[in-house]
């Protein structure tokens, strides 16, 4: 323990780590001794923490030294499923998997093999780099729920995604769909040392949450509706003379399209599909647009309410711009990729990836903005005007519930390998129930995990890797920002755990990519990437030990001579990307995925609206289930139900009860607030049950309360223009348990 | 003189809870042990206007412990700068000193049959550093520090606000001091 240790101690070696547990990367303090991590604490001088952690930073050292950590390579033995496994050596592993994946790849072609990533802690530039060497466009991540097709759409519009925030100079922050006080500890800090020296913040939420509870202006609109409301935001803006027409006349094209187009889609219009008072939608456009510089911070939650995100991303990527907040003191930066480093793109070798096989990404047909056509169209843009371009990896990927219906159907074409790593796409991706159908069925499994999950039961290899403290780290906004922050190793990675680096290192090397991996590990490949910074570093790890992070001066205005990296070198109001790719120009109203309006004879059957996927302590996403000194702080899953709703349906608090879709149904026990509508209901996301057996049909109890067991991926259901999947805004129904039963 | 003291800023506190895991995981304490919970009060009011307020809680390091007072074999003892604590040595389990507490600060080790406590990371703070739930929490919502010096935040904060103490009427005299309002003020 930390109050135990010497630090007098000559053997003592104090290192800059950090914590993977959620995307703030809190910087961590690893104090190591004879190759081991004897103690950790906040960082003091991380920008980021400041010395705080959360819940989850706290347990580094259990995660480390969790007794059910996987420590060395697994070959199943036994059917898929039944857990039986016997040790092998990692080269053993290696050679293997790798003639395995030549024999598909002769067989079925490159495109054969799909790769599903998790959440950020790992180096998806290698992951990119091998599968472009390997010829395979089919990589993945849960890149459409996160921010990915956000970044897209704003970049489509504006030429970079304005994403670099300003606060200390903004005097109003919108909140659109994000709840830092329960996903982000170090974000809240800031908003509440800000809100105390005059920040407005406006939250936009359907939950009365950690971070609405802060905010001046509430607005707890239908699930899934936030297209209504960025549309009348911008009629309210525009017609009551709210905008910067200095701006818009100098910067934008399209304005006069844009003001005859949204001049419908009024407050009293966006009120009925909102659940919002018209008035209270009047109130919160001015107060945005006329308490300047003002910032809109994003969140996860447009990410994913399916058919409706892209155009609800163009239609707020409007309001920056015709209120002229971007780029400007206390708005919306957009940095730029970096001229000073090598990016995530430079490394990723995007160039050997033929024509041909990028023309074979699945999705890439319907999903074209965040797949090659698109991302091609925004990458060539990009180059004409920086020489670089923003990260494939994320930004262009293959359309996961494609490629897992594709596994299953052989359509478009046969996909035969999954390469899994730092995720459990049963809990994670949407519509578990076809993920886990899809596991079962793909012809070659490997698991690249920390634990045995659902997802890994059913592989034919399980490798164990390593975790925060076992491998350095460099963070920048998924290879789109011009600063970053670097972490170092504290210990070698333990028992014969390997980070992902190694792993696609190590299969390129045996698939005859030797020549294009010259780096035989990360601090070599982050030397390479930092080296044209010109510090006077003699390492990567110097440079951490030094450094630790690399923050040019902050400018503002950069477009002032040449213009933004569009075609027009203007803000596109009017999208020509998005009218190229067959996307309306303008934004244009999306209801929810499944709504009472449009889908009446469901919401009869399914009167209450479901939204999920919302961070809450002590988890992040589906980890840390199996850490008993977090699990004590909620033991069992809770979903949110307002208490009049409870009532009618005769629930009461901690109750068992089903929530229900189309889908199939979980069980919640019964949370009764009054911070939602009654017509809403919140389910906790990520649930599975560790302690349980990983035999019979629900594997670690993983489909029993896991909310994408209710979650819609169908094409009809998913955002044209991103590919965004439904977690939020869709029908369900809630019943109690009165089985007391399982699934 | 040293007198040691904790402002809760509960504009500030959004319950994420990372001062209970904190204190446990750092103070090893026994899964079913807890030092410093926090309740939440809330959503309360009726939809959509409503107010939630959450309060972190821990030993109360009272001026006039009562804990101390009722303890047998002097085992509970209280600090010249403030700080109430137990020696295990000398603890015999009695459990009198728990139901002497109004705040339900206390706590029985079943392992060790002795009783538990926070004692503010008294090795910690006197070496000069933050205790582990005042360390760990970034919203700063729980500020530790010397009342007796005036230039302290916990000075600056109790003389200067309308701090309230928890149940103030049992005149133990808490030296953890309340700064009460709704999120966002603070």
């Amino acid at each position: 323990m930390l109050d135990d240790i010497d630090l007098s101690d000559p053997g003592i070696v104090v290192k800059k780590s950090c914590c993977y547990f959620c995307h703030q990367n809190c910087g961590v303090l690893a104090y190591v001794k004879d190759g081991d991590v004897l103690a950790i604490e906040g960082d003091p001088e991380h920008p980021t923490n400041q010395g705080g952690l959360c819940c989850r930073g706290n347990i580094a050292l259990k995660h480390l030294n969790h007794p059910a950590r996987i420590n060395k390579p697994l070959r199943r033995v036994g059917e898929r499923g039944s857990n039986q496994w016997e040790e092998i050596p990692w080269e053993q592993a290696i050679d293997e998997i790798a003639e395995r994946l030549s024999r598909i790849k002769e067989e079925f072609g490159a495109e054969a093999l799909a790769t599903a990533g998790g959440t950020l802690r790992t180096d998806d530039w290698a992951r990119r780099r091998f599968m472009n060497l390997f010829g395979s466009p089919n990589g993945f991540h849960n890149a459409l729920l996160c921010w990915i097709p956000t970044f897209m759409v704003e970049t489509a519009i504006s030429g970079w995604s304005p994403f670099e925030t300003d606060l200390g100079n903004s005097r109003v922050l919108v909140l659109w769909g994000q709840n830092p006080g329960a996903s982000g500890m170090p974000g809240m800090r800031g908003i509440t040392d800000l809100k105390k020296l005059g920040l407005k913040v406006i939250c936009i939420d359907p939950r009365y949450t950690e971070t609405a509870a802060h905010a001046d202006l509430w607005l707890p609109l239908r699930p899934g509706s936030d297209s209504a409301l960025a549309l009348a935001w911008l009629n309210v803006i525009i017609h009551e003379g709210l905008y910067d027409a200095a701006f818009v006349e100098n910067w934008c094209v399209g304005f006069t399209e844009l003001a005859e187009h949204v001049a419908q889609y009024t407050p009293e219009w966006a009120a009925p599909l909102t659940w919002l008072d018209p008035e209270l939608i009047r109130e919160s456009a001015r107060m945005y647009a006329t308490t300047k510089p003002g910032n809109i911070q994003w969140g996860t939650s447009v990410d994913q309410i399916g058919k409706a995100a892209g155009a609800t991303m163009h239609a707020r990527a409007l309001l920056r711009a015709i209120t002229g907040n971007l780029d400007c003191p206390g708005g919306d930066l957009m940095t730029g990729p970096s001229l000073d480093f090598v990016t995530d793109e430079e490394m990723e070798a995007n160039e050997w990836l033929s024509e041909e096989q990028k023309a074979k990404q699945i999705g890439s047909d319907r999903y074209k903005l965040t797949t090659w056509p698109g991302y091609g169209r925004i990458a060539e843009i990009a180059k004409a005007t920086w020489g670089k371009a923003p990260t494939a990896e994320w930004m262009c990927e293959a359309h996961a519930p494609s490629v897992f219906r594709a596994i299953l159907t052989s359509d478009p074409y046969p996909v035969k390998a999954l390469i899994v790593s730092a995720t459990n796409p049963v809990n994670s991706y949407g519509n578990s129930l076809e993920v886990l159908e899809a596991l079962k069925a793909v012809d070659f499994l490997v698991t690249c995990e920390y634990w045995m999950t659902s997802s890994a039961l059913m592989s034919d290899y399980v490798l164990p890797i390593a975790g925060a403290l076992e491998r350095p780290i460099i963070h920048n906004t998924y290879g789109c920002s011009d600063s970053l922050i670097a972490s170092q190793r504290a210990i070698q990675p333990k028992f014969e755990r390997r980070t992902d680096f190694t792993f696609w290192h190590d299969l390129g090397h045996r698939l005859g990519q030797t020549e294009m991996w010259p780096w035989e590990n990360e601090e070599e490949a982050y030397y390479y990437m930092l080296y044209p910074l010109g510090y006077d570093i003699s390492s990567y790890d110097d440079f951490v030990e030094r450094y630790r992070f690399h923050f040019p001066p902050m400018e503002y205005y950069k477009y002032g001579e040449a213009g933004f990296a569009t075609a027009s070198r203007r803000i596109e109001l009017y999208s020509s990307v998005l009218e190229e790719l067959g996307y309306p120009p303008l934004p244009t109203y999306v209801g929810p995925p499944e709504n009472e309006i449009d889908d009446p004879e469901v919401a009869e059957k399914f009167p209450l609206v479901l939204t999920t996927g919302g961070g809450f302590m002590p988890y992040h996403h589906s980890e840390q289930f199996q850490i008993k000194e977090l699990r004590f702080l909620k033991a069992e899953p809770y979903m949110e139900i307002n208490p009049k709703t409870a009532e009618s349906l005769g629930i009461a608090e901690g109750d068992w009860v089903w929530i229900e879709t189309l889908r199939g149904r979980i069980r919640q026990k019964a949370g009764l607030t009054n911070g939602i509508h009654e017509r809403v209901v919140f389910t906790q996301r990520g649930w599975w049950y560790p302690e349980r057996s990983a035999l019979g049909s629900d594997p670690f109890g993983v489909l029993e309360s896991n909310a994408n067991v209710l979650t819609s991926t169908s094409d009809e259901h998913c955002d044209p223009i991103g590919g965004s999947w439904a977690n939020r805004g869709l029908l369900c129904r809630v019943y109690k348990d009165t089985e007391g039963g399982t699934r | 003189m040293t007198r040691y003291a904790m402002v809760m800023d509960t504009r500030r506190c959004i319950a994420c809870h990372s001062c209970t895991v904190a204190c446990r995981t750092f103070n090893d304490l026994p899964l079913d042990m807890i030092y410093n919970p926090v309740l939440t009060d809330g959503p309360v009011g009726v939809y959509p206007n409503l107010h939630m307020n959450h309060m972190p809680l821990l030993c109360m390091h009272c001026d006039t412990p009562p804990c101390v007072h009722v303890c047998p074999t002097g085992a509970s003892k209280q600090e010249d700068d403030g700080i109430v604590w137990v020696k295990a040595e000398t603890c015999i389990g009695c459990k009198t000193c728990i139901q002497a507490c109004p705040y339900n600060a206390r706590h029985i080790d079943h392992a060790l049959g002795v009783v538990a406590k926070c004692d503010f990371c008294k090795d910690r703070v006197r070496a000069g550093k933050e205790p582990h739930c005042v360390k760990t929490c970034h919203q700063r919502a729980r500020i530790f520090g010397d009342l007796d010096d005036p230039a302290s935040d916990v000075s600056r904060l109790v003389n200067s606000l309308n701090t309230i103490q928890l149940l103030e009427e049992l005149e133990t005299d808490p030296q953890v001091f309340y700064i009460l309002g709704t999120g966002g003020q603070g």
